[in-house]
């Protein structure tokens, strides 16, 4: 996933600030997908905008334009961006023209709105009110539901506006970055190796996804590499967290059906991993881990052999439950046609992760961009096209026997040597990584000088998927509601950072 | 089918882990501990100078120089522990969780390489009251008020076969309303601050707050963020703390357990 730096410096051609950036296409003529846009600072503090997009190929297609003056929207031709470009407008204070909705995303009505937080001075920003217009739906018999930033579980806030017609549902408006922390900003002025534990704390029950994101971000910007035995624990990390995060899920699938004896057994086999994560290298969540240039210290292999083989039989009794709960009929009654996200759709606004691949878009950062040790191994990239509840149970299922493999493939034959690479932060440097998260494609960009991060951008899975989810809850019923947003397991603070 | 599932149901062991082995359990938190007798004035500045959030400094405590290590800061990042030459290692039995704010502190005179003992409060008037009305029973609700989901992650854990919180008869519950204990996660944001000053409000006295995690205690490592307002207590009143980055979940559950002053009972 080295990132051309010869793209870095080359900036995007057009005529006029308001040309519109045109977007790649694929061979076939297909937009090509995006997978982020964000602002950052010249050396002068001049605003600039960078592009990133999937064109296929295992290196990213970026491309840089001037944003002092106003740029013009990219949604008429990429749906996806709506929101990172709101994103740009609050952060920034970039003009954005031809963009259908420029309401404030970050912060809410507390935020003055001539304040950018990524431009501006933001020590002791005065408290502001400003109205935030929700799209009100009008017409005989509809009722709005509002629900949150307190929701009745154990769950993250944000905000649900539902317009519903007796129980179905005919729009679903989000209002999220209840938790956002500012944690961009954050990273500035940080040397990389506090900057990685910043970076743990942007989606908890992801935190090694985001480590090792980060940390291959500053590899590659400071062209280093971690050790081969490094990069394989990091694999193993990975696929840990995604077998603990899917079989989670499940089991919250189960809950929201009220199938408690699946969600019991869920619960306890995710335990079960927890806690031979403890016993392997003193942690639950993979916290503290990764560093800059490898990981922060080294396991006997035994250790790692033995995590690989509770991993195994945890999967084993995974797999006998998921068989016995999809094949139960009340609940292949409540899973199918639930939630249906069209393929179309997932295209449009550029879904990543199982959300994606159970609309039948085929993407994986770890068979489509490579890094690490994943260059070195086959990952089964699995498809369905139901688009429904069901469909991304069943590919939790099937990622769960692959990322069982995985583990068990690394594990058997893993490098010897050193864990950890000198990293040189000398001098300006840009680099980017990503890393297929349990959620999906996690893209980390930073920028730094003399071992001082200038500027990190985050781009989760999180955030490029909820636009999608209001429109697969979209003709259901409003009690599907629980269901539906569960079986996409989007996170909150990922998503508002 | 659904037989199946019964049968399988019934064949599982029992996993539930003794309260016993819970009490003061940190395994898997990366709270680290003093070893006083190898403290050196040396060690104790160099551990101080690579801790990233302050939990640990060295300062004059009684015209004592000494070593003061706050576990409502610490996010359990190990560098102090492979600075600190054996003095500091990771914690095996953890008692500062469920604690008044004062008690989140311990010092160390390292000279004289010992711990500088505080003195043990008095049960406070709240606690008793909610004890005298409840019994065993306590409803909580969860608030997360701008966290990163780590410590969500382990309280939804307390639930599980394990832990199974439900044996002391503490439930989570879905309105404010029903509470008896708000459970605060994460440093309040910006964009939470009016909802969590809603929600301690929604909640009929007598009422608990427990601070939960290095974010929620101290505002962890996003003290400081134009986002960011503080600590749960810059917002709303906090009774208890509960440390830790995320807290285990064997350490949530002593905390509650110590909140309500249960740890003797079965």
């Amino acid at each position: 996933m080295n990132e051309n730096t010869q793209a870095v410096q080359r900036p995007y051609e057009g005529e006029k600030n308001e040309a519109p950036f045109s977007v790649p296409r694929l061979t076939d003529g297909a937009p090509a997908r995006l997978v982020t846009l964000f602002g950052r600072l010249g050396p002068q503090g001049q605003r600039r905008v960078r592009y990133v997009f999937d064109v296929g190929a295992p290196e990213y297609f970026v491309a840089e334009i001037p944003a002092d003056g106003p740029i013009a929207s990219i949604v008429p031709q990429a749906p996806a961006a709506a929101w990172f470009e709101r994103e740009l407008h609050d952060q920034f204070g970039i003009e954005i023209h031809g963009h259908p909705d420029l309401r404030p995303l970050v912060f809410h009505d507390n935020w003055p709105d001539d304040v950018h937080a990524l431009v501006d001075d933001v020590k002791d920003v005065p408290w502001a009110h400003r109205d935030y217009p929700f799209l009100e739906v009008q017409g005989e018999g509809i009722t709005e539901v509002a629900v949150g930033p307190v929701h009745a579980g154990i769950i993250e806030p944000g905000h649900f506006r539902f317009s519903v017609v007796g129980d179905a549902v005919l729009h679903l408006e989000l209002r999220h970055f209840y938790t956002h922390k500012g944690t961009e900003k954050l990273f500035q002025g940080r040397p990389a190796d506090a900057g990685a534990m910043l970076a743990e704390s942007v989606s908890g029950d992801n935190c090694f996804a985001h480590a090792v994101a980060f940390c291959q971000a500053v590899e590659n910007a400071c062209g280093a590499s971690a050790p081969a035995r490094a990069a394989a624990l990091r694999l193993i990390g990975l696929e840990l967290e995604r077998l603990v995060c899917h079989i989670g899920d499940f089991g919250g699938l189960c809950t929201d059906v009220g199938f408690i004896v699946g969600a019991a057994l869920a619960t306890r086999i995710k335990e079960d991993l927890l806690q031979a994560s403890t016993r392997c290298c003193g942690r639950r969540y993979w916290r503290g881990v990764a560093a800059p240039g490898g990981l922060r210290f080294d396991w006997d292999s035994v250790a790692v052999k033995r995590l690989a083989q509770s991993a195994e039989a945890a999967v084993r009794e995974f797999k006998d439950l998921a068989h016995v709960v999809l094949e139960t009929p009340s609940i292949q009654n409540r899973f199918e046609g639930a939630g249906i996200l069209q393929k179309t759709v997932a295209q449009d606004l550029a879904v990543v992760g199982v959300v994606a691949r159970a609309s039948g878009v085929d993407l994986d950062v770890r068979r489509d961009h490579p890094s690490g040790h994943y260059a070195t191994v086959q990952t089964k990239v699995r498809v369905l096209h139901y688009g429904d509840v069901m469909a991304r149970a069943r590919i939790r299922v099937e990622e769960v026997n692959v990322s069982a493999s995985l583990i068990q493939e690394t594990a058997a034959a893993l490098p010897s040597g050193p864990v950890r690479a000198p990293v040189q932060f000398t001098g300006n440097v840009c680099g980017a990584s990503a890393v297929e998260s349990p959620r999906g494609e996690l893209y980390y960009w930073i920028e730094g000088r003399e071992n001082r991060l200038t500027r990190c951008h985050i781009k989760s899975p999180s955030f490029q998927n909820w636009p999608a989810m209001p429109l697969a809850v979209a003709e259901n019923m409003i009690a599907d509601f629980p269901l539906i947003n569960k079986s996409f397991n989007l996170s909150y603070s990922g998503c508002d950072r | 089918m659904i037989l199946d599932v019964i049968g399988r149901s019934l064949r599982q062991p029992s996993r539930l882990i003794p309260v016993e082995a819970l009490m003061e359990n940190s395994e898997g938190s990366r709270m680290p501990d003093v070893q006083p007798e190898r403290l050196t004035v040396d060690i104790a500045s160099r551990v101080a100078a690579v801790c990233p959030t302050g939990a640990l400094a060295t300062e004059d405590h009684n015209g004592r120089n000494c070593l003061r290590l706050s576990y409502g800061h610490c996010i359990g990042c190990g560098r102090c522990v492979e600075a600190g030459e054996g003095a500091l290692i990771p914690a095996t039995r953890f008692r500062w969780t469920g604690v008044a704010k004062d008690q989140l502190v311990r010092r160390w005179d390292p000279s004289s390489r010992v711990e500088i003992k505080a003195e043990t409060p008095q049960p406070d008037a709240i606690r008793r009251q909610v004890q005298k009305l409840l019994g065993r029973a306590l409803n909580i609700r969860q608030l997360d008020a701008g966290s990163c989901n780590g410590c969500e992650a382990e309280i939804v854990a307390l639930t599980n076969p394990y832990y199974d919180l439900e044996r002391f008869g503490i439930h989570f519950v879905a309105s404010p309303k029903h509470a008896d204990m708000l459970l605060v996660t994460g440093p309040v944001t910006r964009n939470m601050a009016e909802a969590v000053r809603a929600t301690y409000e929604a909640v009929p006295a007598p009422k608990l707050v427990v601070a939960v995690g290095a974010c929620g205690c101290s505002g962890g490592l996003f003290a400081g963020s134009h986002a960011v307002v503080g600590a749960v207590d810059a917002v709303i009143p906090v009774d208890r703390y509960i440390p830790g980055c995320p807290p285990a979940p064997a350490m949530i559950l002593s905390g509650i357990l110590e909140v309500l002053g249960q740890r003797s009972l079965r």
